[in-house]
């Protein structure tokens, strides 16, 4: 097992673009998430439509597919050249904002219409009522489902490969084909995910204890 | 002073007509108590009259200024008329005492300080104050609801609108709500209340108003609505209340 402590310097840069692959297309996708979900359920007609067509694209499509499109399709159309990292920033963010609407939709749904209407016999404004009362909730409320989509599109970063970017997948496989050594090699890369992902959903498990508030909760609401 | 009226005030859901013409007024200091059957349009009437929806027809008068037909600041009108909901309707992610200043902060503007001191002093008014730091989660159904008067009054209203705040309470929670409602009404507050209490009605009341079917039926002081109203609708619906007749 010790031959792979030589090739630790990649695995750990292999790892570190795991990380920022899966916090950037989540950062991205909170701000895609939220504003699709307050236009679904605020917008017009027309809104609603775009939105949607959005969102049933990137979920009714394999990762890898919006991967090898958004890296060699579009720039081939538009003649815009961008690289690995930009096309695959991109497309993580839009993946995973199309998965977060649907759990912003549910909070925001969640947050009942009486208070909304009380909101509106204080005289405050919709912004207001949407900074002051929707949001604070909404947010609380979606944290368990969102936990789930961090684990999944952190998974779901290995599919990265396609387009060459250098993640902790990519990595095992180069070291594998050097060493010819898989068993030893995936194993232990298998072992790093899980360790990861393990302490991440620890993190996110305190952070809702943290927040949460009696009587709000999803299992109350939903 | 007259602080809230309408005219010809109706109101169109679809094909169902449940406001057919309603004239109301009612003056500064005043309180007045809205009976009738359910479905007479009592609730829909309190929430036109709460500018929380716009009539079909007609229209609505706060101080003299006719609300829909200037150009007016809804909002700020909002936040002069108070509403107290059947369902207590708190913010479910802010205590007692955040629920009461959050009106006060973002509408009106007070310092963080200023909105703590007002708050306080009007969960006081409605005996919350011990309470000022649970979420409503944690309350009773009596309790949330005295947060939610302390909510509407501490913006000092010129009005509030109550629609049957005492409804989804059992007895015992119902009496310190009407408690802190007859408080109200004798230090002046002008009110505008649906209720079936009628013991609230007969002490505070300066006017009891029947509705039935999207119509002011009929309207007087409470001794003379209930003991000898001049319509047959009204005796038929107050000899039931009553349970007596
Ligand atoms: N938003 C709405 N859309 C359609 N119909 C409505 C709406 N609000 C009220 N109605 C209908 O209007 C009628 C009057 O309802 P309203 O709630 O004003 O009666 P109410 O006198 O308050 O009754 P209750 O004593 O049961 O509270 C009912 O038939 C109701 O179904
Ligand atoms: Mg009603």
């Amino acid at each position: 097992m010790y031959f792979i402590l030589e090739y630790s310097q990649f695995i750990i840069e292999g790892f570190y673009v795991t990380v920022t692959m899966t916090l950037v297309g989540l950062a991205g996708g909170v701000v895609l998430g939220v504003l699709s979900a307050l236009g679904d359920v605020y917008g017009g007609k027309l809104l609603k439509i775009i939105i949607n067509s959005y969102v049933e694209f990137f979920r009714g499509s394999p990762l890898i597919v919006q991967l090898l499109i958004f890296y060699y399709s579009i720039p081939a159309i538009t003649g815009v050249k961008w690289d690995a990292l930009t096309a695959g920033s991109l497309t993580l963010m839009l993946n995973s904002g199309a998965y977060q609407k649907g759990y912003f939709k549910g909070a925001i749904e969640a947050v009942f219409k009486d208070q909304l209407i009380a909101a509106k016999s204080l005289g405050m404004t919709f912004p207001q009522t949407l900074r002051h009362v929707v949001l604070p909730q909404a947010l609380r409320i979606v944290i368990p489902p969102w936990t789930n989509e961090y684990v999944s599109l952190g998974l779901s970063t290995s599919a990265l490969i396609v387009i060459g970017i250098r993640e902790l997948t990519n990595v095992a496989v180069s070291i594998s084909a050097q060493t010819f050594r898989p068993l030893e090699v995936y194993l232990f890369i298998g072992l790093i995910y899980f360790v990861w992902i393990t302490l991440s959903l620890k993190v996110l498990d305190w952070v809702y204890n943290k927040v949460k508030i009696p009587g709000l909760a999803v299992s109350e609401v939903m | 002073m007259e602080v809230l009226a309408c005219k010809g005030l109706r109101k169109v859901y679809g094909d169902l007509e449940v406001l057919k013409g309603i004239d109301f007024s009612i003056n500064k200091g005043e309180t007045k108590v809205i009976i009738g059957p359910s479905g007479s349009g009592k609730s829909t009437f309190l929430r036109i009259m709460g500018l929380l929806e716009p009539p079909t027809e007609g229209k609505v008068f706060f101080e003299g200024k006719d609300v829909y037909g200037e150009n007016l600041n809804l909002n700020m009108i909002r936040a002069k008329i108070g509403f107290v909901f059947q369902d207590p309707s708190l913010f479910r992610h802010l205590t007692a005492l955040e629920n009461v200043k959050l009106g006060l902060k973002v509408v009106l503007k007070m310092s963080d300080e200023e909105a703590t001191k007002k708050a306080m002093e009007t969960l006081k008014l409605v005996r919350m104050d011990e309470w000022a730091d649970y979420y409503p989660a944690q309350l009773s159904g009596g309790q949330q609801q005295r947060v939610g008067i302390a909510r509407a009054l501490a913006m000092d209203p010129d009005i509030i609108l109550f629609d049957e705040p005492t409804a989804s309470l059992d007895i015992e929670l119902t009496w310190e709500v009407i408690d802190v409602m007859k408080d109200l009404a004798r230090r002046g507050i002008t009110m505008l209340v649906v209720t079936h209490e009628i013991g609230f009605a007969k002490e505070v009341a300066d006017e009891i108003v029947l509705m039935d079917s999207g119509r002011i039926v009929e309207s007087g002081p409470p001794e003379q609505m209930l003991k000898s109203p001049k319509t047959e609708r009204a005796r038929e619906f107050l000899g039931r209340l009553l349970g007596g007749v």
